[in-house]
């Protein structure tokens, strides 16, 4: 942090000596000019150099600032245990262990290790990484294709079909992305945990519907493909009218295969929601057999615990993160889209 | 003060190839005088007028303004004026603002900034404009305060880069009288870039005809529409475009196909011959038969498309005087004026005579 | 458009609509509508059914949020820290790498990577890391200033061996020197997170400048310094203030963050939740019951209510700075 402000300061400084000794050299015969066309070049080149050197030193800087949590978590994860707990902690892990990935990614594992108490049906993992997975799984596709359901119904009434109150809908459909989220949870929370259990008579806690149906919808993909929708021309509809096209035939056969972009996009976006999402989860989940993937790796470890568990917490960490990495690279056209447009993490 | 151009050469690089987008340049600017650089697309012209701005650096070759070498020295030393195709008026900043920009980087006394600032927003006539955006202005408005900016300096050089290219026809015609006019005031010297041959004769005292980064011609406008160096610089001036015709020198005889339409000192060869559409008469005594296939009537013109089995093209063009009687179908007898006609070399493709 | 009977479009729509306004209805107007009413019931237990389940309407909640005992005031000001400091400190950060990014030729596309790698990033994942990181033992950190000459730093607390810089400053109870060294690197972290986003968004308006504004200016002779302030700067105002406002909102929002670097209560070792934000209590309070079995959820809504209007007022003046100075 120190460093991040002093290389601040430097740059300012930097711009502003250059600035004045711009000036000092204008002045000097009020015009132009005073140089010989010789020193100028050379002045020029040096300045160039110069610049080069800032921005590159600049930039490499703060690109190892970036990858300096990336570098840590994978050293530390392939460390054992006794390399972690060096006073002086090395840049390299002197040998690879796998030891900690196994340990994350095998329940059993973490059973045999910690003594095998009790039988394995009954232990309960630190980290059961492929049954977090496979909650996320369940969550995040289900979630996914309801959205996307919703949102295409949605985006085409808004964009194609004119009813009176349209518009005024569509504001407030808008008017809620003002309102912060922390509003819906306070209610929400109630809604899935007594409500539903005085009308339905099911809780949301620890509940697969309570962390989906919530987040069947969103303003804001229902925005994107509206924009989406209204840039087809209406001769395309006009023309499969001639053809006898019913409405719901258009909607599947021309415009989803036309906005077909951003439905990836939205379908990419939701899915990375639904791996990082922390709160609602957290909120409503209080057997570990229910957690997702992320709040399955915050209860998992601790930190009050020291540096005992610091070689496993970052395996897992990376197995949490990896995913996603892999995702970026496969798809990053898509994810950049979908970023540059919105400024909405995941 | 005077621009010379030596040798200047342009390569453009890339992994597999290299393009010689100007290639061996060596031109004399006058000073004072409004000179044209003309070709089409590619032909180096605004590459040329970029390494005179010196936001281009020449591969090859100098760049002297008056006797000083300026070749690598950077574009706010070289005390130029720039007017680019789109203006790049900065958007944020009123006509005011934009004019007053450079004066501000000079450091120039307040006063003297909104002087100045007057003084040239008058020549150009937009001194109403002053405290508009560049967006709420017409492109011709926009036109003029780019060229207000960039005189504003009092530079030693004015270039503009396709400066009528954004303006509708009728505005550039008016646009074009306007830089000339606004030239002759300032007495600046002054080099423009153009794709358009029509807007480059009308204003130019003198242009410079390019191709594929190499001077074809240079001279005054109607000069080098009179005598063109070559087939490239006949073809590229003058609207409707020159007629070309396969024929040959027999005898000191010229010949289109097999038709004799003159006479010629050269020996005997196959030729090129380019005739300008205004070059022909209708002569029942003439050799040369066109059959006519249509006429267009335009104005104190008559314009038009025939066949002949030499021309280059399936159709070619012939404007005549709109009281001539021709009726298409017809087939007609017509003589070439001498000085309309110019014949190629069939390989080289420069003029023989 | 749909032409055709007014009435059986409404029915159309109405139908397309339909899921869209039952979700909404249930989980987002209802909500809005209820949190805002219920932070205005005064011993409010939503646990009770068919009866009058709280006392009396009134503002008790948001006096208690500000009464005497209540840290509410302290984590506003946890909050309002990470707002003022991250938000300037990212935006200039992300600008300078832009321009520094569209400045250079070789290795630009493969720096333009590594700068938005940490979009794509779990936060709960890297917020661990960066607890590793910043460990007040021996962590990398600490190695790095050692290495350098300095002394350990009790970055997280708990090391009482490790020094806490600030001493002596920070003296207030809460807001001691070990609260100043967790708050630096919680600004560090949520930096990192939220350089990406920026930096994309800045590099690519910044391609899209017309370079011709750039070298007209050069023709003119101005300095790069002036170039920048006077033609880059207003020309990507349009994006600054964008990110302003989204970057403003989710500073004020910021809850991921603080608990993955400080666990599920928020603090440094030995410390009592002394790096809560807003929304951390809110969350707290939606949760929690007190020790009689009430529940809070009425003094979370009064939390939220503040927020939603502490945002509201931030994005109005933001709006009406934009006005004058923000070109479009």
């Amino acid at each position: 942090m120190w460093i991040l402000i002093l290389c601040l300061i430097l740059v300012v400084i930097i711009t502003k000596i250059k600035e004045n000794h711009h000036n000092i050299e204008r002045c000097v015969d009020g015009k132009n000019f005073y140089e010989t066309v010789d020193e100028t070049i050379k002045r020029e080149k040096s300045q160039k150099v110069i610049r080069y050197v800032i921005s590159y030193s600049f930039l490499i800087f703060f690109a190892l600032f970036m990858l300096l949590p990336f570098y840590w978590m994978i050293i530390t994860s392939l460390k054992t245990e006794a390399e972690i707990s060096l006073l002086r902690p090395t840049f390299f892990p002197k040998e690879f262990a796998w030891e900690n990935y196994k340990y994350v990614l095998s329940a059993k594992y973490q059973w045999e290790s910690s003594g095998k108490i009790g039988s394995f049906d009954d232990f309960q993992a630190r980290f059961d990484l492929w049954r977090y997975m496979y909650n996320t799984l369940v969550v995040g596709v289900i979630s996914t294709i309801g959205t996307l359901v919703t949102t295409v119904m949605a985006a085409f009434a808004f964009s194609r079909i004119k009813f009176p109150g349209r518009e005024f809908l569509f504001t407030l459909f808008l008017a809620t992305m003002m309102v912060p989220g922390e509003m819906m949870v306070i209610t929400n929370y109630i809604t899935v945990t007594k409500t539903a259990k005085d009308i339905f008579g099911i809780t949301g806690i620890d509940s697969y519907w309570a962390m989906i149906v919530p987040f069947l919808i969103s303003v804001y993909y229902i925005y994107l493909l509206r924009q989406n929708f209204r840039q087809i021309p209406n001769e395309l509809y006009y023309a499969a009218k001639v053809d006898g096209t019913s409405d719901l035939k258009y909607l599947i056969k021309i415009m989803v295969p036309i906005a077909m972009p951003t439905l990836i996009t939205i379908t990419i976006l939701k899915l990375m929601g639904s791996w990082n999402a922390y709160v609602w989860p957290m909120m409503i989940t209080r057997s570990a057999d229910k957690r997702l993937i992320t709040t399955g790796l915050r209860l998992g470890f601790s930190d009050s615990e020291g540096r005992s568990v610091q070689g496993r917490q970052m395996a897992a960490a990376a197995v949490v993160t990896a995913p996603l990495l892999i995702m970026f690279v496969l798809l990053r056209k898509y994810i950049m889209r979908g970023v540059s447009r919105s400024g909405i993490k995941g | 003060m005077d621009i010379r151009l030596v040798n200047l050469t342009r390569i453009f690089a890339d992994k597999n190839s290299e393009v010689r987008a100007v290639d061996n340049l060596d031109i004399t600017i006058p000073s004072g005088k409004l000179i044209g650089l003309l070709g089409p697309s590619g032909c180096g012209k605004s590459t040329t007028l970029y390494m005179i701005a010196g936001l281009l650096e020449p591969s090859s070759g100098q760049i002297f303004f008056g006797d000083e070498d300026v070749t690598t020295l950077s574009p706010e030393k070289r005390g130029i004026g720039l007017v680019f195709q789109n203006y790049a008026l900065y958007p944020h900043m009123t006509v005011k603002q934009n004019i007053m920009f450079p004066l501000q980087n000079m450091k120039l006394p307040k006063a003297e900034i909104l002087q100045r600032t007057v003084k040239y927003a008058k020549l150009v006539g937009i001194e109403e404009l002053l405290n508009r955006k560049p967006k709420q202005l017409s492109g011709g408005q926009q036109q003029r305060v780019a060229i207000a900016r960039a005189l504003v300096k009092e530079p030693r050089v004015l270039l503009l880069d396709e400066p009528l290219s954004n303006l509708d026809a009728r505005l550039r015609l008016q646009t074009r009288e306007e830089i000339k006019r606004i030239q002759r005031e300032t007495g600046i010297t002054t080099v423009f870039v153009t794709h358009d041959q029509e807007e480059a004769m009308s204003i130019s005292d003198e242009i410079v005809v390019m191709k594929l980064g190499v001077e074809q011609q240079r001279g005054n406008p109607q000069e080098v529409y009179d005598q063109p160096v070559n087939q490239f610089v006949a073809k590229f001036l003058g609207t409707p475009p020159i007629n070309i015709f396969s024929g040959k020198i027999q005898n000191g005889d010229l010949y289109v196909g097999e038709e004799k339409i003159g006479t010629s000192t050269l020996e005997d060869q196959e030729v090129t011959i380019g005739i300008r559409p205004e070059g022909f008469e209708i002569d029942p005594d003439a050799q040369m038969t066109v059959v006519v296939k249509q006429v267009e009537y335009i104005g104190r013109d008559k314009s038009i498309v025939a066949t002949n089995p030499a021309s280059e093209k399936e159709n070619f063009r012939i404007i005549i005087d709109a009281n001539v009687e021709v009726k298409e179908g017809e087939t007609v007898k017509v003589a070439v004026k001498p000085n309309k006609c110019f014949v190629f070399d069939k390989l080289t493709e420069k003029r023989v005579q | 458009m749909v032409e055709g009977k007014k009435s059986i479009n409404f029915l159309k729509g109405m139908l397309c609509l339909l899921p869209a306004i039952v979700l909404l209805g249930i989980f987002t107007f209802y909500p809005i509508v209820n949190t805002f009413l219920m932070s205005f019931k005064e011993g409010y237990n939503y646990l009770i059914t068919n009866e009058k389940n709280f006392e009396s309407w009134g503002f008790g909640n948001y006096v208690k949020l500000f009464s005497e005992g209540n840290n509410f005031p302290k984590y506003l000001i946890n909050t309002m820290v990470i707002v003022f400091v991250s938000v300037p400190v990212s935006i200039t950060l992300s600008l300078l790498i832009a321009v520094a990014l569209n400045s250079i030729k070789p290795l630009q596309r493969f720096l333009q990577t590594i700068f938005f790698l940490p979009y794509v990033t779990n936060t709960i994942a890297i917020g661990m890391v960066f607890s590793v990181m910043f460990e007040s033992h021996q962590g990398l950190m600490n190695t790095l200033i050692t290495s350098l000459g300095g002394s350990s730093i009790n970055w997280l607390g708990g090391n009482t061996q490790a020094v806490l810089i600030g001493e002596g400053i920070f003296t207030h109870p809460f807001f001691n020197a070990q609260w100043f060294t967790s708050m630096i690197v919680l600004l560090a972290y949520i930096v990192w997170n939220s350089l990406p986003f920026k930096v994309l968004i800045l590099l690519s308006s910044l391609q899209s400048i017309d370079k011709q504004y750039y070298q007209a200016a050069q023709i003119d002779g101005t300095t790069k310094a002036r170039t920048f302030m006077r033609i880059t700067v207003p020309l990507l105002s349009p994006q600054i203030f964008y990110l302003l406002i989204t970057s403003f909102i989710g500073a004020f929002k910021e809850y991921t963050s603080v608990v993955a670097i400080f666990g599920d209560n928020a603090q440094s070792v030995g410390q009592k939740n002394n790096m809560a934000t807003v929304v951390w209590y809110i969350y707290q309070k939606t949760k929690e019951q007190s020790l009689s079995g009430y529940p809070q959820t009425s003094l979370a809504a009064a939390g939220a209510v503040i927020l939603f209007i502490i945002i509201m007022i931030f994005t109005a003046i933001n709006s009406y700075v934009s006005k004058k100075k923000v070109h479009y």
